[in-house]
């Protein structure tokens, strides 16, 4: 079968290769990386997959390009191999490469080994214990194994790192593959004295550590089978790992993915009970303890974590161990190293860490949290690990909590200041106001201490930058310190209160921060609802524009009021006669110019104040003066689509009781707050924001709908759709033989002819269950491309869709341009029985490459024979075509696989019925796919004793792996239904 | 404890954002896969990964004053991680990703979580991000080199070494170094084949002379508020520098640090990863507690085994009991005038020999300045190109009295206004000192050339260094309101 498959490949390559394709590829790779979806629009993942190949062969290309090429593989391998065999098919060609690559090209062979671990794990060869795959891992061992250049030499030694730290990849992912290895790697690891050590006590560390989690995971296990395991040297452990096939199936090496020190329920690690004896293990962690000193601080502290689970895992070697590197841990620069460090203590509090120790790790983070060599990042990280502290003995876990040594007195060298950036000073107020919220729950009188006033005060200087142009960013870290210190002290009224009315102060003087101020009310109101702070802001903003003196008022300003008095109008609890009067005023009094300048903007705010007036519950007290407004706006204002809905508010307000008023405007979702508002008839006459709502598609959180494929092909569809209706002389079977082919080829001349592929799919609802979407009408579904290999769809209408119903059928028509598989992205608008219009993506539909298989398109009333004439018409058109040269489309091939003939026949009957041009008759038969717009691709089938041969011809060479794959999975199906059926 | 994804960003005002460089790590991505199980989220395109992240940055969108997404008050980042909001079907919240920017470089990874994902695991529990933090801000001082800010061909043909870089240090996700800043120095040799394991960190072996040198260089930094009721506050950090070149695989050297007799104790002390031990008693003092007098007070011991490149060996902050140029600075209105009175005193203790001494006094919020009527009992003064500054260079020596003083009057009739500031509005001012001293600490931290002990056959050369600069020193003016600078002051 591979010979098969490689000759048909070759002929394919060749095609491909013969004439065009050489230049550009760092362009067109880089296109790829940027984005690798449209750039597969244009080409198909397969050809790009075999292009990049066919060039990785070529010995003209340079070292370089070919490293460029690479790229790829090495960072979308489940792009370019998306199923076992594909990955072991480029794995192979990689091998290939990696063996025919000159010695010297040392970046082109380590790139190599990386791309074949990346594609081999993500297409899930390893996993599947491929051939090649364990081809690669013997190969990376026996590279592993030339400690101190015995045999390569001192130059090869980025291979032997690569190699290196290509098993520990492969350890990662699938963990315990190298857990029966452990003495090989141990001694590899002593045995090296070049700097590649560090490559081999990463791969020892990371192989010991799975190895044990594998023991404690073995039903009494103990310090028996740890001996062994450490001395145990036979081969790979294949289970199923991180590429595992079954993603629903959680096995321990999956788990073992996890660290154990974060994997059980309340940070119970798993244990292995070994009882005192495990000196190998003790003397073993030892000895890469003390060298532990020679690695990069980053592969240091990667070792150390190893170490920390696996002691974690083992309770009968002391911790106390680590004690001789603590010190020099604990006064390091590096953030990774203390970290570890932090782990460590999380992992043994007080058997590793005393009291003082852990007060010492304590203070020195808050020192580091503030110190003035570290970057911003890494002080970030320490007030982090300051909230998230390892106390030996936790009080509360919860999660943020603070240390109970984090004395106020402490955390004052982390109080906010203006001079910090606006991450740092958030994250230092943060940290303080938790600080101070706990000395203030000390303070009985709830006034919190000077701590808090500290807060405070920082809070209003910050205000005042905000009052002089302050940035953009500096504004926006005011109000989220605003938001965080309301957060924890909106209780303490003394400065709760007085924030509301700098607010208010601050927003006189800064009108074009209204957004700001609404986003800050919202939240608030969202967060703190009893405590009525944002209702008192509201109501004090309120105030503030209502009290200013109208002559300073700029139509600038007055944009931002009417915005804020728009939200102001939302709460029942504020009384809204001044903001009337205050509208009233603009209007009719001094601004007339308001009025006759007819700004349809600025009229569209004063009527969005009054549409939320008119919901008021205090409507009854504004009725008059609303209804001056209202008129005066409707007979003065100079714009006519503002008098017009000024009128109709005005009939609503005169003629509908409030109650009615209120039905037919209520608006609020009670529960979704302002976000969501309900759509009623009248927000089409109602101002421009509710209109929208109106209009507006929404867009699902997930995919409501989704299609189903339906497998039958319908029953006329197997005939020609198109009757020759000119030539009604030609459908006679008396016509003369000869003219089979050129009748036959005749029916194309209509351009239309056989272009389509229709599918067919059930549309329903997905699991997601929300009544709300119970009925659905007027769905349209819409379908976009993403390549190039087909016309536009056109869209597909569904009058309605009924869960309770059946469900209805979509036939899918699709015109190709190139008859390959292909991917549709699928998305549906519909309206939901409240009339709002809803958009929802659907899974991304998948056209395999049989789906775009035809039958032969004969005219009606064809008799077989005259069809069979068509066939080997072809074929013979084929076959000489091929041999006059290489530059036409023509190709054959040939396809082999052991199959019995009664397997035979089932193939026939399951996959090629349809497409039958000859009967089956002793294990033979001919087949004729056709392929919209142009391409046929036939089938002779011969069965020999135990084998079947496939014989391929075909007008369009480019079709050939794909035929290729397809035999391959037909016949593999087979041959799975017929074990089973011999097993049963 | 690896990273997903790796993306190297420039951003300059006002030109166009642009992804430079992206690295995936599909195997990572394969174990993230398999543990996240069904709260898997893919890493999208970069493109839609830049814009999310400046969206995180609250860089999108400069134009707009407000934007819901990027400055919605709910939304506190505040850690070194940010969370992604990815959009669509396959969409969710990408976390942590980690970001270090520098000048007109972003540099950002997605951290792997190796826990269960829900509820989502703090921050600090993850490896990865100490790991990732530590690759960002290797990767960052590769790219930016030497200066702050890196020049464009350097960054370019710096960031084509990526690829390379990258496949030494970080080839399958899974960080095992940092680039090395400037390649192997030319005196490098391979290793000769031996029992000593050779250091990772250790590109080969030195081979000539024997040079050993440490320089220790001293900051201190001030705000002076000439205020009753603020109390100033100054203090010093150092660090010492070494570059050693001393044959064999894994030589032993040991530097001391001494303090004079009843000087007060080094403090924070952090030390390179090759220190290869430590008393305890080096780390004690911290400047977040209160000093205790009887504390350990040297010397402090740092033995080590030097990389080839030079290297910080260890860095301290300390409290000195003075600062070494006390100032004052008070402004007053006067009309359409600012008069302005200055003194600055050298403290006795400090020696009168600077490289360089200048006063720089900034105003903003003004026009530029009109005439200039200022005179200073020593050194010179300028008015700088823009006219918002006055520059008042003291040379090397203050003189015999160690006082100077500068007094006079500004007025700002300038035809343009000039730059502004949030912070210095009406009479909030300030005075910013920078200056150098050779050859002296504040703390009275030294290292004698005596004291640093080689164990090699050759007897090394020793060159031994002290200096003192000034880092943000503000002398802010008495009768304006001046920031609060620290929480000590306060509570």
């Amino acid at each position: 079968m591979t010979t098969a498959l490689k000759t048909s490949q070759h002929i394919v390559l060749k095609a491909i290769f013969g004439s065009t394709m050489s230049a550009n590829w760092p362009e067109r790779i880089s296109a790829f990386l940027r984005s690798p979806s449209q750039f597969l629009c244009s080409t198909t993942s397969d050809i790009f997959l075999a292009e990049v190949l066919h060039e990785l062969r070529d010995d003209r290309a340079s070292d370089q390009i070919k490293v460029l090429l690479l790229s790829p593989l090495l960072e979308h391998p489940t792009l370019l191999c998306p199923s076992v065999s594909v990955g072991e098919e480029t794995a192979l060609e990689l091998m290939s490469v990696f063996a025919q690559c000159s010695p010297k090209s040392l970046p082109l062979r380590c790139n190599v080994l990386l791309a074949l671990t990346s594609v081999l794990l993500c297409s899930c060869c390893v996993s599947s214990h491929t051939s090649a795959s364990q081809d690669f891992l013997d190969l990376l061992l026996q590279m592993a194994q030339d400690t101190n250049d015995a045999q390569a030499g001192a130059a090869l030694h980025p291979l032997r790192t690569t190699a290196c730290d290509c098993l520990r990849e492969l350890e990662a992912c699938l963990p315990g593959l190298l857990s029966q290895r452990l003495e090989l790697l141990s001694s590899l690891r002593q045995q090296e004295n070049s700097r590649l050590h560090q490559a081999y006590t990463g791969l020892h560390a990371l192989a010991l550590r799975n190895a044990v989690y594998l023991l404690t995971q073995q039903k009494g296990a103990g310090a028996g089978d740890l001996k062994a395991a450490l001395g145990s040297n036979e081969g790979f452990v294949w289970g199923e790992g991180a590429d595992s096939a079954h993603p629903n199936s959680v096995s321990h090496s999956d788990l073992a993915l996890f660290s154990p020190l974060t994997l059980g329920p309340m940070g119970k690690v798993p244990s292995l009970q070994t009882g005192l004896d495990c000196k190998e293990l003790r003397s073993l962690l030892s000895s890469l303890l003390e060298e532990s000193y020679l690695l990069t601080s980053l592969s240091q502290a990667a070792l150390l974590r190893c170490l920390v689970e696996v002691l974690a895992m083992v309770p009968a070697v002391s911790p106390t161990i680590f004690r001789a590197q603590l010190l020099r841990l604990l006064g390091t620069c590096k953030v990774c190293l203390l970290h570890t460090t932090l782990l460590m203590k999380a992992a043994f509090t007080d058997s590793l860490f005393s009291a003082e120790d852990e007060a010492f790790l304590l203070k020195r983070l808050v020192g580091l949290s503030q110190h003035p060599l570290l970057s911003t990042p890494e002080k970030l990280f320490y007030m982090d690990c300051i909230l998230h502290f390892p106390e030996n003995r936790p009080i509360s876990s919860g999660d943020e909590s603070l240390p109970v040594l984090l004395t106020p007195r402490l955390a004052a060298a982390l109080v906010p200041t203006v001079f910090n950036d606006s991450v740092s000073m958030l994250a230092r107020l943060n940290l303080l106001s938790l600080v101070y919220l706990e000395e203030g729950e000390e303070d009985r009188e709830g006034q919190g201490g000077r701590g808090l006033a500290y807060l405070y005060d920082h809070l209003t200087s910050l205000l005042r930058i905000v009052e002089n142009q302050a940035s953009r960013e500096m504004v926006v870290t005011f109000f989220r310190a605003s938001f965080l210190f309301l957060l924890h002290f909106c209780h303490v009224e003394r400065y709760s209160e007085d924030l509301s009315q700098k607010l208010c102060d601050l927003y006189l003087r800064r009108t074009q921060l209204a957004p700001h101020f609404i986003n800050l009310a919202d939240r608030t109101q969202d967060r703190l609802e009893e405590s009525g702070w944002a209702v008192a802001l509201l109501r004090g903003l309120q105030r503030t524009i209502t009290e200013a003196p109208l002559s300073q008022l700029t139509l600038q300003d007055l944009r931002w009021h009417l915005r804020i008095l728009a939200r102001v109008a939302e709460e029942g609890e504020v009384l809204q006669r001044a903001t009337l009067n205050f509208l009233l005023c603009v209007i009719t009094s001094s601004s007339s110019a308001l009025c006759v300048s007819g700004d349809w903007r600025l009229g569209n705010g004063v009527l969005g104040v009054c549409r939320r007036l008119l919901l008021h519950p205090s409507l009854d007290s504004l009725l008059t003066p609303l209804a001056d407004l209202l008129q005066h706006l409707t007979c003065h204002y100079g714009e006519t689509d503002i008098q017009d809905h000024a009128r109709l508010y005005y009939t609503l307000l005169t003629t509908l009781s409030q109650e009615k008023l209120a039905g037919v405007l209520a608006q609020r979702g009670t529960e979704r707050g302002r976000q969501a508002k309900v759509r009623s008839l009248s927000a089409i006459m109602g101002e421009t924001e509710e209109l929208t709502s109106g209009l507006t598609v929404h867009q699902t959180e997930r995919p409501l709908l989704r299609l189903v494929k339906l497998d039958k092909h319908e029953p006329d569809e197997c005939k020609p759709e198109h009757k020759p209706d000119s030539e009604p002389a030609c459908e006679t079977e008396s016509s003369p033989g000869q003219g089979g082919i050129e009748d036959y080829r005749a029916q194309f001349e209509s351009s239309s002819f056989a272009s389509e592929i229709t599918l067919q799919y059930h549309l329903t609802h997905t699991g997601v269950h929300d009544p709300h979407f119970d009925k659905l009408f007027s769905i349209r579904l819409h379908f976009d491309l993403t390549d190039g290999h087909y016309e536009e769809v056109s869209d597909i209408s569904v009058p309605c869709l009924f869960r309770t119903r059946k469900p209805p059928t979509v036939r899918l028509r699709l015109k190709p341009k190139q008859p390959y598989h292909t991917t549709l992205r699928a998305s549906a608008i519909f309206t939901t029985e409240d009339g709002l219009s809803w958009h929802s993506p659907l899974a991304d539909l998948h056209v395999a490459f049989p789906e775009v298989f035809l039958p032969l398109l004969a005219p009606l009333g064809w008799a077989r024979e005259k069809k069979q004439r068509v066939f080997e018409g072809i074929w013979g058109e084929i076959c000489s075509e091929q041999s006059e040269g290489d530059l036409t489309n023509a190709a054959t091939s040939l396809f082999c696989d052991q199959l019995e003939e009664s397997a035979v026949g089932e193939l026939v009957e399951k996959h090629f019925q349809r497409y039958l041009v000859s009967d089956l008759d002793k294990g033979r038969c001919k087949v004729l796919f056709f392929l919209p717009p142009q391409s046929h691709v036939l089938l002779k089938v011969i069965t020999e004793e135990d084998a079947v041969q496939v014989h391929i011809a075909t007008d369009n060479w480019k079709l050939l792996p794909y035929i290729n794959s397809y035999l391959e999975d037909i016949t593999k199906e087979i041959h799975s239904t017929q074990q089973v059926n011999g097993d049963v | 404890m690896s990273v997903r994804a790796l993306w190297i960003i420039s951003y300059e005002r006002g030109e166009s954002v642009v992804v430079r460089f992206s690295r995936r790590y599909p195997t990572v991505e394969q174990r993230v896969k398999c543990m996240a199980g069904s709260l898997y989220v893919s890493v999208p395109e970069d493109g839609t990964v830049l814009q999310l992240l400046l969206t995180e940055l609250g860089l999108s969108d400069s134009d707009k004053p407000y934007v819901a997404l990027r400055d919605d008050c709910l939304h506190q980042q505040r850690s070194p991680a940010l969370e992604l909001h990815v959009e669509g079907p396959s969409g969710g919240v990408l976390w942590p990703v980690l970001v270090i920017s520098q000048g007109p470089l972003i540099l950002a990874c997605l951290a792997m979580v190796d826990a269960p994902a829900d509820p989502r695991p703090p921050l600090a529990s993850l490896f990865s991000v100490s790991q990732g933090l530590s690759l960002l801000a290797g990767l960052q001082a590769f790219l930016c080199g030497s200066g702050s800010k890196p020049d464009r061909e350097g960054l370019a043909s710096r960031l084509a070494m990526m690829p390379s870089i990258l496949l030494q240090i970080c080839p399958l996700g899974t960080p095992l170094d940092i680039p090395q800043p400037g390649a192997s120095s030319a005196s490098a040799m391979p290793t000769p084949a031996g029992t000593q394991k050779q250091p990772a960190w250790k590109t080969g072996v030195h081979r000539g002379r024997a040079v050993v040198n440490v320089a220790l260089t001293e900051m201190v930094r001030s705000m002076q508020y000439g205020n009753r009721n603020r109390q100033d506050l100054w203090d010093v950090y150092g660090t010492v520098t070494c570059k050693c070149e001393v044959e064999g695989v894994l030589p032993n050297v040991t530097v001391t640090l001494t303090l004079p007799p009843n000087g007060s104790p080094l403090m924070d002390v952090l030390v390179h990863p090759c220190v290869s031990s430590l008393d305890a008693s080096v780390l004690t003092a911290m400047s977040v507690e209160d000093c205790d007098s009887s504390a350990f007070s040297g010397p402090y011991k740092f033995p080590f085994s030097p990389p080839l490149e030079p290297f910080r060996l260890c860095s301290y902050t300390s409290q000195v009991p003075v600062p070494p140029i006390l100032g004052t600075y008070q402004l007053k209105n006067d009309d359409n005038q600012l008069r302005i009175t200055v003194s600055l005193k050298l403290h006795e203790s400090v020696r009168n020999s600077f490289e360089y001494c200048e006063a720089h006094l900034p105003f903003f919020n003004r026009d530029q300045m009109g005439s200039v009527d200022v005179k200073v009992s020593s050194g010179q003064l300028e008015v700088s190109k823009e006219k918002n500054l006055l520059v008042w260079v003291l040379g090397q020596k203050f003189p015999k009295s160690r006082e100077v003083s500068l007094e006079g009057s500004v007025s700002f009739s300038g035809e343009f206004p000039g730059p502004t500031d949030p912070l210095c509005t009406d009479l909030t001012a300030y005075i910013k000192l920078y200056f150098r001293v050779p050859d002296l600490t504040l703390s009275g931290c030294c290292v004698d050339q005596h004291s640093v002990q080689v164990y090699s056959s050759a007897k090394p050369r020793i060159v031994t260094s002290r200096e003192l600069l000034s880092s943000e020193y503000f002398i802010w003016n008495s009768t304006g309101t001046a920031p609060v600078s620290s929480g000590h002051m306060m509570l």
